[in-house]
């Protein structure tokens, strides 16, 4: 190849940045692995080895003078954003046909890495209408589907809090859902909704890890087995915080009077 | 299960679906898609709903037409099959039954606990083994082009 080869440090601490911000978008892991391999060839890697988790890549490249490199890299939390996948995406394709200078190329991650807004409307918007489809869904009446909405608002507030203050995601979620369970007694007992369980299912499919729980059989399935242990140990107990999170309300006003399922 | 049921299971799960494609931050342009792929997806729900017995089966072939759907069209519009895959599979995703499975546990009625799981399990077993068959299916094809690539690197 005519292309100035690159050292290995610098390629695969690009790839590697790359993959973390991949996996905090909500990428499946296999996607990353081949993602930073795939980046790594393109610059003329003679082998890469990767192995990613949720919370961590580690990778080693060698180059064409034999030199290898090892990085790796944690990642500490992660929220869907499809928007932002969807441009890593395009970029590693980018990069993968033409392998420009990885140091060029850092201002155009730092870019689509960086995403200033803490408190997106967007996504208040995407609650509102998530939880009042999905009460109506599990069979609630249209009063409990509007008793829902203002529910789901209070329960974006407290997921962005998480954002601003890093509070932890199982405390958060537990809160959630305990927030959830009061309103939800409280819209019944004023006679403004008919059915306390339905509303909670509503706004619980916001926090609830069901998404997660099935990646991680597909990844077990598909002989990502770590990766797949480690979302389904999580998914069951975010699972957990969300049953301790109702059963303070169910415990402080009893199951009996309020219809729960 | 009447059409009013039908009706409502389809039309609430899209609403859930474009509700998560905000949360999910999708690109306002591909969101239609999304739609479209939960449409097909609940519409084969409904069906397998009305004729089988089994969760597991009831969820197998949503998932298959769903993520069929979503590497379909993600060859058409050029971007991750795994964002319309996620929001078409939202709406079956055992949300309802986490919810049962832990309301009877906190409630400590362990029957109908051991019964919710069992029921949940079977679901979601169902929907990722739907899903796998066709991502075994698109690796298949894949791992061609990735092999062209790779000798070509090698040159």
């Amino acid at each position: 190849m005519s292309e100035p080869s690159y050292p290995a440090a610098q390629v695969l601490s690009l790839a590697m940045d790359i993959g973390k911000c991949m996996i905090r978008c909500g990428a499946e892991i296999n996607r990353v692995e081949e993602t930073v391999m795939r980046i790594c060839r393109a610059y003329g890697m003679q082998q890469t080895d990767v192995f990613s988790i949720v919370s961590m890549i580690v990778g080693t490249t060698r180059d064409k003078n034999g030199t290898e490199t090892t990085l790796s890299r944690r990642v500490y939390s992660y929220a869907t954003n499809f928007m932002q996948l969807e441009r890593l995406n395009a970029l590693s394709r980018k990069l993968c046909a033409n392998p420009v200078d990885p140091a060029s190329v850092r201002p155009e991650l730092e870019e689509i890495r960086r995403d200033p807004v803490k408190l997106h409307p967007t996504v208040c918007i995407g609650y509102l209408i998530a939880a009042a489809a999905f009460t109506l869904f599990f069979g609630g009446t249209w009063k409990d589907a509007l008793a829902s909405v203002p529910i789901a608002v209070i329960l974006w507030l407290i997921g962005s809090l998480v954002k601003v203050h890093g509070m932890s995601k199982l405390f958060v979620t537990a809160l959630s859902s305990a927030t959830a369970g009061f309103l939800a007694i409280a819209f019944v007992k004023l006679g403004l909704a008919d059915h306390a369980g339905m509303i909670m299912i509503g706004d619980v499919m916001l926090v609830i890890p069901g998404l997660m729980l099935i990646n991680s059989v597909r990844e077990m399935l598909c002989g990502d087995l770590m990766s797949g242990m480690l979302r389904l140990l999580e998914s069951l107990i975010l699972s957990l915080a969300i049953a301790c999170g109702f059963a303070v309300p169910i415990l402080i006003f009893g199951a009996g009077g309020v219809s729960w399922i | 299960m009447d059409l009013k049921q039908a009706l409502i299971l389809i039309f609430a799960g899209i609403g859930g679906t474009l509700g998560f494609s905000l949360i999910f931050r999708m690109r306002k342009k591909l969101i239609v898609w999304s739609l479209l792929g939960a449409a097909l997806t609940l519409g084969v729900y409904v069906l397998c709903l009305a004729t089988m017995q089994h969760a597991f089966f009831q969820n197998l072939f949503p998932a298959l037409a769903g993520a069929l759907y979503a590497e379909v069209t993600a060859k058409l519009t050029k971007s991750p099959a795994t964002q319309y895959l996620a929001c078409a599979i939202i709406p079956l995703v055992p949300g309802g039954g986490l919810y049962y499975t832990m309301y009877h546990f906190v409630t400590g009625d362990l029957d109908a606990f051991h019964a919710q799981l069992t029921q949940t399990a079977r679901v979601a077993a169902g929907l990722a083994v739907g899903i796998m068959l066709v991502s075994v299916l698109m690796h298949q094809l894949r791992r061609h082009s990735y092999r062209e690539l790779a000798k070509q690197t090698e040159e």
